[in-house]
């Protein structure tokens, strides 16, 4: 064997529709300030390449970018760990045991209580050592805090 | 010590001291204005000096210190008071510092550290020296304790009986180093910055070079001589540095601690428990290699992260006084070198086109972009000439980044190699290892790669393991945390 398997859990597929809507709104406002500077306000002339360029950046942000993140984005509490894969061009997996665990932290935004959906942050001693799991279901996300406490209580440990 | 207690009366001269020197802008400012409006008396000369020393005597006056119950508290303010409380047996280091007005009053300012970063450390600033040590010996011991006995089944049984050993003593001809490091090069950069002000713009005008001479050998001489004497004169500033900051620099072994001091005009002594002491850091930057030296830091758990969190246990010395230093302290009582000389495993050659092809790029970019702008007459051909140069800088570059890569997993400590102009080898004990993190862009999987990191609560938080193979970086891993690793179905396969 010579490469780590991912982790067991896909996070919620509504993560992704969470992920496009952020990004849509980013490109929405990229497009507002476009139409008002260019047209409205009339202060260059607007070039054909720019809402070309703009929407291929709309097509990578909200499309491609969401769905290569989507398949990425794993997590999995083992008896002893906690395992999580993020990221999309660079993949980051992330990987403590819980007698390390030092808090796990549970966390919902605007958007993502719009979409029943939460994150789970477990920190350990280390600084650069957090383990992010964002987009979970609301009920998924609560369950998990309640079995990480309960583990890494268990685990015993200094969590230094 | 039950009874709030304030600090040594002599800090009355010190605290009054100190506002003036914090007030000093203040201070000029009403000197310079009193010099227009001559006649007004010396109103103003006199209220400046007399708030900051009303201002010193009422932060004597008001703060107090205890130790009761098993934590130290330290009340202050006068108007917006704090109360500071350390639980003893939170203590994770103690520092004895003492500025030269200290000295001069036989003063030392105790620095509590609970490991909850700098700005939550209590500090007592203005005990008698004499107390101060007295202070610090009783919270280390008591720490020490708590360490050994962590169940207070044997409470009564006394510590082992002290025994003190020097490890290093700084030898001040050591400071021949110092011009090697950054320091003194950053002190050079600085100077040309201030020489290329002072001379006149020709003789930094390399493209007119040829219409120079002549007429102008005069002032590249003059401009010869000034980079000369910047050198001269960093490399004597880096010197002195080196000396004040290290002077009579002694590291000691006690029983269950490392304690360093050293300064020539502020004295620093820091203590440093052995559950705290998670690796050390041999740092080895281009300059110093070159001279045959290197520096040494330790990577210290609750020191507060970033830069604190690595104490300079060897200012730049040569290779095998550090060498021995950190053999020492890695093996507690029985020095072992394994992780500081053994050969590494090496990272193979996908690792080494990165760093050849990391290293070039920008290079190739840069001369690019100058053929580019010759070609628009924007720079003369002369620019070309020194964007060329750059070439083979980086491929050297990239050679010696690519021959530093390497790791090793040797007697319980993960051992980790990078880095041409800061090369450093990172050394971290296993059990300071809290977990992993793998990184691997889309470039680092097409060639099966990953950026490999243990996560730790010291020094800069992870050691990185840079640019190894997926299957070695997980072979190191499981050889130092097998049971984290089993944990997601990795175990070490049977070696070939």
């Amino acid at each position: 064997m010579t490469s780590l398997r991912p982790p067991a859990h896909r996070v919620h597929p509504r993560a992704r529709l969470m992920w496009q809507l952020a990004a849509g709104t980013e490109v929405l406002v990229l497009a507002v300030v476009l139409v008002a500077t260019g047209v409205v306000a009339d202060l260059y002339d607007l070039r054909w390449w720019m809402p070309v360029l703009l929407a291929a950046y709309a097509v990578v942000r909200v499309v491609v970018v969401p769905t290569w993140r989507f398949r990425v984005h794993r997590w999995e509490v083992t008896p002893q760990a906690a395992y999580t894969q993020t990221g999309w061009w660079a993949r980051e997996r992330r990987l403590a045991p819980m007698s390390r665990i030092q808090t796990v932290d549970w966390d919902q935004g605007p958007l993502e209580r719009l979409l029943g959906l939460a994150n789970v942050t477990i920190t350990t001693a280390s600084a650069a050592g957090a383990l992010s799991i964002g987009g979970l279901d609301q009920a998924t996300a609560e369950t998990l805090v309640a079995e990480l406490t309960a583990k890494a209580e268990a685990a015993g440990g200094d969590a230094t | 010590m039950s009874d709030w207690q304030r600090l040594d009366p002599r800090m009355l001269v010190v605290e009054p001291v100190s506002e003036l020197r914090r007030f000093l802008p203040v201070l000029l400012g009403a000197l310079l204005a009193g010099g227009f409006a001559r006649g007004g008396g010396l109103g103003w000369e006199l209220l400046a000096v007399a708030v900051p020393v009303a201002i010193g005597v009422a932060r004597y006056l008001t703060t107090r210190y205890r130790i009761l119950d098993g934590r130290v508290e330290l009340r202050r303010g006068l108007l917006q008071r704090t109360l500071r409380t350390a639980q003893l047996d939170r203590v994770r280091t103690v520092d004895v510092t003492a500025s030269l007005v200290h000295r001069v009053l036989g003063l030392a300012t105790v620095r509590i550290g609970t490991g909850a970063g700098a700005e939550q450390d209590l500090e007592l600033d203005g005990l008698r020296a004499p107390q101060a040590q007295e202070l610090r010996e009783a919270l280390l011991a008591r720490v020490a304790h708590e360490a050994h006995a962590p169940d207070d089944a044997d409470a009564a049984a006394p510590p082992a009986a002290p025994t003190e050993r020097p490890v290093l003593r700084l030898d001040p001809g050591w400071a021949r180093y110092a011009p090697f490091t950054s320091a003194g090069v950053v002190a050079a950069a600085a100077l040309l910055g201030v020489a290329s002000q002072a001379l006149p713009d020709s003789a930094w005008r390399l493209d007119r070079l040829p219409d120079l001479a002549p007429a102008g050998w005069g002032w590249l001489l003059l401009a010869a001589v000034g980079v000369l004497a910047a050198a001269v004169s960093s490399a004597v500033l880096a010197v002195l540095g080196y000396l004040v900051a290290h002077w009579d620099l002694t590291l000691t072994r006690t029983p269950t601690q490392w304690r360093l001091t050293r300064g020539l005009l502020t004295t620093r002594e820091t203590s440093v428990e052995d559950a705290r002491l998670a690796g050390v850091v041999v740092r080895e930057p281009l300059g110093l290699r070159l001279a045959g030296a290197a520096e040494l830091g330790a990577v210290v758990t609750g020191l507060g992260q970033g830069e604190k969190g690595t104490l300079t246990l060897v200012p730049p010395a040569p290779r095998a006084v550090v060498d021995g230093v950190a053999g020492a302290v890695l093996g507690d009582d029985r020095p072992t070198d394994a992780p500081l000389t053994a050969p590494l495993r090496t990272h193979g050659p996908a690792a080494v086109r990165r760093r050849r092809l990391r290293a070039l790029a920008p290079a190739v970019v840069l001369v690019a972009l100058v053929t580019a702008s010759v070609g628009a007459d924007l720079l003369t051909p002369w620019s070309l000439v020194l964007a060329l140069l750059v070439l083979p800088a980086a491929i050297a570059l990239g050679e010696d980044r690519a021959r530093s890569l390497g790791h090793l997993a040797s007697e319980g400590f993960l051992v980790s190699r990078s880095g041409s102009l800061a090369r450093h080898r990172e050394v971290l004990g296993a059990e300071h290892v809290i977990g992993w993190t793998v990184r691997d862009t889309w470039f680092q999987r097409r060639s099966g790669l990953v950026t490999l990191e243990a996560t730790t609560a010291g020094g800069s938080q992870r050691v990185q393991v840079l640019d190894v193979p997926e299957h070695d970086g997980l072979v190191l891993a499981a050889a130092l945390t097998p049971d984290l690793l089993a944990e997601v179905g990795y175990r070490t396969p049977p070696s070939q």
